[in-house]
């Protein structure tokens, strides 16, 4: 309490000079704070585009042979089937989820009106791969792949172009003459997709799609995500080894089918993500060190500036110990409240820039500061600071009293 | 005996060291008022200071009230500084940015006497000084005289064993120095030690031993004319 006044007295005495450094550092902090909370929120932006997304994807697709094999010519065109499938999922144990995927473009009815849209079939894995919104009803389940029941997912903008404001749910669309009933309206976050995008398709379960567009047991092709730990390309031979079982594919033919491994893609995006981070983490050490550097400076002005008075404090009585907590108590004080300023600040600045960037599917991007981190850039100003001001003030003490006094 | 020096030595070091205190052998008994009077760069301030502990000798004995002030830490120093000595400088030596209690109460904060405390204890040591009124008034509002017993008053806080003068009316014109000087002939016939250095004839004059100091060394006593009586008006 006595060394409260003390410490109030002595900011108050240079108005100007403690609301300079008082600015100093609530700009470092706030600086520091933007910076960490802005390449936060800067790797949300880049993140939410793939929200929904499995980064361990892969997908194979079929394609040409380039080598000659069990007398078929080289450039032979083969089709993926359902038997191949069922061959991989007997013989790769480590398939997380899977889907066979048919596509088609056609056109598709409700009532009166009419437009046309990509259908596709899937299996019900496919919501746990590329993760759907769910705007109303369901997505599909076991049974209306095993019962290839006649029921369709309808995408966001689809179901407006059909639908307008009427509630599609239950209602029933004809795809290329085929009537499907609407169980589910849905949408998708993922800026990326395979396969087109779920808010302009029509989705059916792929053993209907198979029956109802009579493409016997052909698919086009397969996707699969894998179990952690695993990289989709290392389920490759495994893949490769079931569908040579079925079609007369050399083994050594690379071209014949053609991989898709997301994973490797998501490897970039990750580094980009570092490459920010690192930025962020210079950038943020820099004005880190600008700050410590003007605290300790005003120190040592602070101090410079002071001689006379210390050395009269000590010629009346004042122990080294007493000046020294009392320079650094001020500093303290100062970078406390300039410090949490600066934070605060910075904390306003950015929940202003998180809800402009807010999505209304995608949610906040993330402009944000957690409290522990706040709190880290505080202290870390604050203890750097004292360390810079102790310096000078353990300097001061070496200045005999009378010295001191005789300062001007 | 207050204070006591024995073959006090002190040289200040540099490319040509000075000799500035050769062999000073002083006793001051308690209740004294003693002037240390000799020409500019003789040494009075050095020896000053010395007795202050504000700086250090190099050899000899100082015992100050029975302690003796040799190698002592910078703690130990300042408590002994604080407690046992009060100090009135040329140049006042108030800090600006308090006004005149605060700046009289200051060695007692570092007692940790609470302010309430402080501050009455130190407005009645300004009342003492007449400068009630000027209490509250910062160190730039006040004239010499009052600075410097804004000072006094200071230096009479804490109850020390002896004051400690340095040019006390170095700044003040004489009015103000005869002021100044009948003050500490009042605290002195309270039984105050005061020990004043100046080369001003007048307040050598007003005190009641006179050491003259030449060339570091001390000159030996003569006797003191009994006419200071008259300089109180
Ligand atoms: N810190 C110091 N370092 C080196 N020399 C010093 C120091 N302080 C004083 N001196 C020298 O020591 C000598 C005595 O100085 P001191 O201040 O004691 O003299 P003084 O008698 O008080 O003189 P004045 O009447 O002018 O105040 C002077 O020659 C001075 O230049
Ligand atoms: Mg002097």
């Amino acid at each position: 309490m006595e060394n409260w006044r003390e410490i109030g007295a002595t900011l108050a005495r240079n108005k100007t000079r403690t609301f300079l450094t008082a600015f100093g550092i609530f700009w470092g902090t706030a600086m520091l704070a933007m910076l960490w909370g802005g390449a936060h929120g800067l790797e949300g932006t880049l993140r939410r585009n793939f929200s929904g997304f499995s980064t361990n994807l892969g997908a194979i697709f079929p394609g040409e042979t380039s080598v000659p094999y069990k007398g078929f010519n080289k450039g032979m065109h083969w089709s993926m089937t359902q038997n191949d499938v069922d061959v991989i999922r007997r013989i790769t144990p480590d398939l997380e989820y899977s889907t066979t995927i048919c596509q088609n473009y056609g056109t598709i009815n409700y009532g009166t009106k009419s437009t046309s849209a990509q259908i596709t079939g899937y299996e019900p894995d496919f919501s746990k791969i590329l993760i759907p919104v769910v705007y109303s009803g369901r997505v599909f389940n076991s049974s209306d792949e095993a019962g290839s029941r006649k029921v369709a997912l309808i995408g966001k903008n689809l179901a407006e172009k059909l639908f307008g404001t009427e509630d599609p749910i239950g209602k029933f669309v004809s795809a290329q003459g085929v009537y499907f009933m609407v169980v589910g309206v849905i949408g998708q976050t993922s800026m990326a997709s395979i396969g087109g995008r779920y808010d302009d398709s029509l989705l059916i379960p792929s053993s209907t799609f198979r029956r109802a567009y009579n493409w016997g047991n052909q698919v086009n092709f397969f996707m699969y995500t894998v179990s952690p730990g695993l990289s989709p390309s290392d389920l490759k031979t495994q893949i490769r080894r079931a569908i040579c079982m079925n079609h007369p594919i050399s083994p050594d033919d690379d071209k014949a089918m053609w991989f898709m491994d997301i994973s490797e893609e998501f490897k970039m995006i990750d580094n980009l993500f570092l490459g920010v981070s690192l930025l962020a983490l210079f950038v943020g050490a820099g004005s880190l060190m600008a700050g410590i550097i003007g605290i300790g400076n005003i120190m040592w002005i602070i101090v410079k500036e002071r001689t006379q008075e210390i050395g009269i404090r000590r010629a009346i009585g004042a122990k080294p110990r007493d000046i020294i907590v009392q320079i650094l108590s001020e500093g303290v004080v100062l970078t406390s409240i300039a410090g949490l300023a600066g934070v605060c600040f910075a904390t306003l600045v950015l929940a202003v820039v998180d809800s402009q960037t807010a999505d209304p599917v995608l949610g906040s991007a993330g402009f944000t500061l957690t409290f522990s981190q706040a709190i880290g850039i505080v202290l870390t100003f604050l203890v750097l600071g004292t360390a810079a001001g102790t310096l000078p003030a353990i300097k001061a003490m070496r200045i005999k009293p009378i010295e001191a006094m005789r300062d001007k | 005996m207050i204070i006591r020096l024995k073959d006090i030595n002190k040289t200040y070091p540099g490319v040509v060291p000075l000799h500035v205190l050769k062999d000073i052998n002083l006793d001051i008994e308690r209740g004294e008022l003693v002037a240390i009077m000799g020409a500019s760069g003789s040494g009075k301030s050095t020896l000053l200071n010395i007795l202050g502990i504000l700086d250090n000798y190099d050899s000899g004995e100082y015992f100050l009230d029975g302690v003796l002030i040799k190698d002592l830490s910078e703690n130990r120093a300042a408590e002994l500084r604080n407690r046992m000595i009060g100090f009135v400088f040329q140049s006042f030596n108030l800090i600006s940015y308090k006004n005149a209690v605060e700046n009289v109460a200051l060695p007692l904060f570092y007692q940790g006497v609470s302010r309430r405390k402080r501050n009455m204890l130190a407005m009645e040591q300004l009342e003492r000084m007449g400068l009630a009124d000027r209490a509250h008034h910062l160190p730039g509002e006040l004239s010499g005289g009052q600075k410097q017993r804004v000072a006094i008053a200071r230096s009479l806080i804490t109850n020390p064993s002896i004051i400690l003068a340095d040019e006390p009316t170095g700044a003040l014109d004489s009015t103000t120095s005869h002021d100044v000087m009948n003050l500490f002939r009042e605290l002195n016939a309270e039984g105050m030690t005061i020990v004043i250095v100046t080369h001003d004839p007048g307040v050598g004059a007003a005190t009641n031993r006179i050491i003259r100091i030449s060339d570091g060394r001390i000159v030996p006593d003569e006797p003191v004319i009994a006419e200071q009586p008259q300089i109180i008006v």
